[in-house]
């Protein structure tokens, strides 16, 4: 049974599709690009709102990292890995030829937007860890001071205008996702939010399983202390 | 010889003052640049890189406060470009915003005057005079290339 026909006939059979820790991570990032706008744009006063938005920032992409390789079995990269000639096949069967292939976590195109939007903001989280305002006076990054002005200048320049990379990445990763629970009836933004997906006939698994909660709380203080361990040993101070 | 001094300081002030009139983009760009000269301490003390000195922070404060009073008249149509400005062309598109901009700075700066009078209410205070400069900055400031 397809998800089509798993939706018609209202089966509520539902089977796991992200683990609780994949989903936080997920909403957590969407939620914290939002603030290192806002952050900007209302916090001059307060450039430790914007600077600490940052270092969440980096700390759930170390996260996402790890998890990647200890996490639950869709949110695995070896899961979802996939090459290049995969991901263009895919991309062929579904917009081209219209064939319908459901994978339960994410499909070799998608994967490469999730490894595109993880890079990027990873980019623009390390730029901005190496940047301030011009006259170095009303925010600066806590390694701004280890490289010298013209670089720290080249950083800066990056971190402003790589934000609109994110911003464009971010439209096309909704709008597809937005196509696929309308037109294609796969309800993957809802199995982001809730976890749980109709039980169908996947490609890749048919249930996920859920990686362990201490595994997930493993990863989070690595990543805390990957990120702030960081910051220190490359002679900046994450915490002044 | 006092009188000479004085004619000689008036006269000064006076060539200034033309200076000023004929070089709006000169005097604009004196002011500002004494903005920054006066803040780096400050900035310094909110990072903990310098020891808090009250004296300092006044200063700042005066800084902001007088040039604020005289920079919305430096920005006259016909300064659009030149001089090496980094004035955007938004701030004769919003005018009124522009000029509300530096109206706030000079409040602020003037409550802060009396309202910074230790350590304590410099941390608590002195951002919010930072954050009058970016949002000029970020709308009306070209970025360094």
């Amino acid at each position: 049974m397809n998800v089509r026909e798993a939706l018609k006939s209202g089966s509520s059979q539902k089977v796991l599709a992200w683990d609780l820790p994949t989903r936080i991570f997920k909403w957590g990032l969407v939620l914290l690009v939002a603030d290192a706008w806002i952050s900007n744009k209302f916090g001059g006063s307060m450039p430790a709102w914007h600077k600490w938005n940052g270092y969440a920032i980096l700390v759930l992409i170390v996260f996402r990292l790890l998890w990647g390789f200890v996490g639950g079995s869709t949110s695995r990269f070896a899961a979802f890995a996939a090459s290049p000639s995969r991901a263009l096949v895919y991309a062929r069967d579904i917009f081209i030829a219209g064939r319908a292939r459901r994978f339960l976590g994410h499909n070799p195109a998608g994967a490469y937007m999730i490894f595109a939007l993880l890079i990027a903001v990873a980019l623009q989280a390390i730029a901005g860890l190496y940047s301030a305002d011009e006259d170095r006076l009303i925010i600066e990054g806590p390694l701004a001071k280890t490289i010298s002005d013209s670089d720290v200048d080249r950083m800066s320049s990056f971190h402003a205008s790589w934000f609109n990379v994110i911003l464009v990445l971010a439209a096309i990763h909704i709008a597809v996702n937005l196509l696929y629970g309308f037109i294609k009836r796969d309800p993957v933004i809802q199995a982001m939010i809730s976890g749980s997906k109709p039980r169908a006939n996947y490609e890749d698994q048919q249930e996920a399983r859920p990686g362990a909660p201490l595994a997930a709380l493993a990863c989070g203080l690595a990543a805390i202390v990957v990120v702030f361990g960081g910051i220190f040993a490359l002679g900046g101070n994450p915490l002044r | 010889m006092k009188l000479k001094l004085l004619a000689g300081a008036t006269l000064l002030v006076a060539a200034s003052a033309v200076y000023a009139q004929n070089d709006p983009i000169a005097a604009r760009r004196a002011i500002l640049k004494g903005f920054g000269d006066a803040t780096k301490a400050p900035a310094a003390m909110l990072k903990g890189e310098e020891k808090f000195d009250l004296a300092k922070v006044q200063t700042a404060l005066k800084t902001y406060s007088d040039g604020a009073k005289k920079l919305p008249a430096l920005f006259p149509d016909n300064s659009k470009t030149g001089g090496d400005t980094a004035a955007l062309p938004k701030i004769w598109e919003d005018k009124t915003r522009f000029e509300s901009l530096y109206a706030k700075l000079g409040q602020d700066a003037a409550a802060n005057m009396t309202a910074i009078v230790d350590e304590a209410s410099f941390k608590r205070e002195f951002p919010k005079q930072l954050g009058d400069c970016k949002a000029c900055h970020d709308d009306y400031r070209a970025k360094k290339q």
